[in-house]
């Protein structure tokens, strides 16, 4: 459960370290401060559950930094992503990802 | 480097954890080298189930199939053992004893089928990447990335010079797709400098020239193999 004040590792090589979530943005809302950046989760502590009964838990909370288009602001991606990214519209970071579960 | 991860993966309800590491050996970017069938995984904390399931054959081909080891907690045995010098002997003895372990779906279609499937693919994907050639779009790629990667199957690559022929590209493709075949793509609407209309079996990307030599996604998918794409300097053949 990522709420505000959660510290976040970064999953990519964009040359941030950790981030801290200030705000959880909803779909398609303009997000004003530039001076805050961007970034879409892709791993929680919290389960992830599937409807096949799957239920996928990560380690670590961890986010991939994308700028104010949407595009990911590293090249790489580092460590497992779930496929749930790809239907919530982040195909790009799917594609840049080792490995998909 | 070995890329590690530590999930936790539960598979038939029952939760167990571990250290996924996947080792390449002598790599410095993934996808360098033709990727090895056989992925291990190495599990700290063993906890031990037996699985019923049966072994799936790897395709000849060497596609990557993810192969799931599943380890439960195991009733009969008091197995929880905590030294990690013996996890590689009992990892080999359940290997001797049970196979290879992997969790199979349910929906594997033939392999006929699945070839079926292929080609409608890549006659859609050549369409659009027809399409693209049409309005201009420079070195244009379609990959086929399905032995990489489950989930799509081709990969078209475009450059586009400018961000109305980003538009152009996206609508014609997204048009014809309706049209033609009935597919609805999901992605960006508006144009972006890298610009992703995924139709499901087939993922268009259309990169301005500094975000393509930025991301170099053909790097990275450097094992696909190429499609050769009928090029419009040479003249149609009439017979």
């Amino acid at each position: 459960m990522i709420q505000p004040q959660t510290h976040l590792n970064v999953a990519d090589n964009s040359r941030a370290r950790e981030l801290m979530c200030i705000r959880e943005a909803v779909p398609n809302t303009p997000l004003e401060r530039s001076e805050v950046i961007t970034a879409v989760i892709i791993s929680t502590r919290k389960e992830l559950k599937r409807d096949n009964g799957m239920i996928i838990r990560y380690d670590d909370n961890a986010a991939v930094v994308i700028d104010q288009e949407g595009n990911p602001k590293g090249t790489q991606i580092f460590g497992a992503i779930a496929r749930e990214l790809r239907q919530l519209n982040f195909t790009k970071i799917v594609s840049l990802a080792p490995e998909v579960l | 480097m070995a890329v590690c991860s530590t999930t936790t993966l539960s598979i038939g309800g029952s939760v167990f954890s571990g250290q996924l590491r996947h080792w390449e050996p002598n790599e410095s970017k993934l996808f360098q080298k033709p990727r090895s069938r056989f992925r291990w995984l190495c599990l700290n904390d063993l906890y031990l189930l037996r699985f019923r399931t049966k072994t799936l054959n790897f395709n000849p081909s060497g596609s990557l199939l993810p192969s799931l080891y599943a380890y439960g907690k195991e009733a009969d045995d008091a197995f929880l053992s905590k030294v990690n010098e013996d996890t590689d002997e009992m990892f080999d003895d359940l290997m001797k004893k049970y196979g290879e372990v992997v969790f199979r779906k349910n929906d594997r279609k033939s392999p006929s089928a699945e070839l079926d499937d292929d080609a409608e693919s890549l006659s859609f994907a050549v369409e659009m990447a027809k399409v693209a050639s049409d309005v201009k779009a420079a070195d244009i790629r379609v990959l086929f990335v399905k032995p990489l990667v489950y989930w799509t199957r081709f990969f078209i690559i475009a450059t586009a010079f400018s961000r109305p022929q980003i538009d152009a590209i996206g609508s014609r493709i997204r048009d014809l797709a309706e049209k033609k075949y009935g597919k609805i793509p999901s992605g960006d609407a508006k144009p972006n400098s890298w610009t992703l209309l995924d139709f499901g079996d087939v993922v268009v990307h259309i990169f301005l020239p500094q975000q393509r030599a930025f991301y170099n996604l053909e790097e990275f998918y450097g094992n696909a193999t190429l499609i050769e794409l009928p090029s419009e300097t040479q003249p149609p053949f009439h017979t």
